[in-house]
């Protein structure tokens, strides 16, 4: 697929106004510490998708949220261990290496990071386009980052074979990717939305 | 020893070489389909990635992506290398459900839908399926040593096995 540079433009300011509140929803629940960088857009052939976040049989921590409502797509935050458990320090306002492992109430602690980054994102989209986008309820997962992402592309490759990817960081002491994955037939229908506002 | 042959999402790789190995790195909800020949010690492997390839919306380019055209696209690979397939087994692993998603239903269940198209599809074959390590919700890794066919399951935390 491909996108003007009008409507790449649109898009990229969008994600970013969704992602900026996003960050400001999870910076004041941990004292500013945890902020999401400017966001990359690109195109990703699926089959490359699951090196994304290194080698296929790494063990990350994600948190996938699906969405649904007008769009079908998927949000994940992924980490590695170190990185979920700095997260859960700073939203449980707990110095840094306090957290050793985790346990129940750190996983829902981190399901909730994915709700409150998912939400005020998919908010943002819903407010521009008047599409409405929900986030499903959030799934944590510590397994092959590999086996993990594969579960999204299977799903994407039902309508094409290449996915636009949102992706930032968590910047400072958290590192960490944020992706966003429409599938195609949801792309056009993002794109349509947003150049009805043009 | 030789570098592993890693078999990436819809591809299938076949060898003959006795120090080779093939792998599927991080599978999920596809299916890492492993033949192996017990006469000619010829292997192949084929990461598959859904259910059936009428579900493609274009051309079939890579007919290990789906379960019912990897079969015998492996197949005719192996023979190519001398292999044949009335001593040719089968085993399989993979077909997760990863993302365990209240209202996702059932788009995200697709492991399950391949686990029963590669049996389909072996049964339709004739082919003899002779392990299998499949479905729960943890990612595998699988390993075939081409020169002495055993094959190898391993997961994040859940160990390792031979299947």
């Amino acid at each position: 697929m491909e996108l003007s540079d009008r409507e790449y433009s649109t898009l990229q300011q969008m994600v970013e106004q969704g992602l900026a509140d996003a960050s400001r929803a999870i910076s004041s629940l941990t004292t500013g510490q945890i902020q999401l960088n400017s966001p990359q857009l690109t195109w990703v052939q699926l089959s490359a998708m699951p090196r994304i976040a290194g080698v296929p049989d790494s063990v990350v921590v994600a948190v996938y949220l699906g969405i649904e409502g007008d769009l079908d797509g998927h949000l994940m935050l992924l980490f590695t261990e170190e990185g979920a458990c700095r997260t859960v320090d700073l939203l449980m306002g707990q110095s840094l290496g306090t957290t050793p492992g985790l346990d129940d109430l750190a996983l829902s602690a981190l399901a909730e990071t994915g709700n409150i980054c998912g939400s005020s994102f998919l908010n943002a989209i819903s407010d521009r386009t008047g599409l409405r986008v929900v986030p499903t309820t959030p799934a944590v997962v510590i397994d092959m980052a590999g086996a993990i992402l594969e579960s999204v592309v299977t799903d994407l490759y039902m309508n094409g074979d290449e996915v636009l990817m949102v992706e930032t960081g968590f910047n400072g002491l958290v590192p960490g990717h944020f992706l966003l994955m429409p599938n195609q037939d949801s792309m056009a229908k993002l794109l349509a939305a947003l150049e009805a506002l043009l | 020893m030789n570098e592993p042959m890693a078999v990436g999402l819809g591809e299938l790789k076949g060898s003959r070489d006795p120090e080779a190995q093939l792998v599927c790195y991080g599978l999920g909800s596809c299916i890492g389909l492993a033949l192996w020949d017990l006469r000619s010690r010829v292997g192949a492997m084929a990461h598959i990635v859904l259910p059936d390839s009428a579900l493609s919306r274009g051309p079939v380019v890579q007919p290990a992506k789906w379960a019912d055209t990897a079969l015998p696209a492996a197949l005719e690979l192996m023979a190519g290398m001398g292999a044949s397939r009335t001593t040719t087994v089968a085993r399989i692993a993979g077909g997760a459900r990863m993302l365990n998603v209240v209202g996702a239903g059932s788009r995200l269940d697709i492991g399950a839908r391949n686990i029963e198209a590669v049996r389909e599809v072996l049964r339709r074959h004739d082919m003899r399926l002779t392990a299998e390590d499949v479905a729960g919700t943890w990612g595998r890794t699988l390993t075939l040593h081409v020169g002495t066919g055993r094959l190898v399951v391993s997961t994040a935390g859940r160990g390792e096995q031979e299947l």
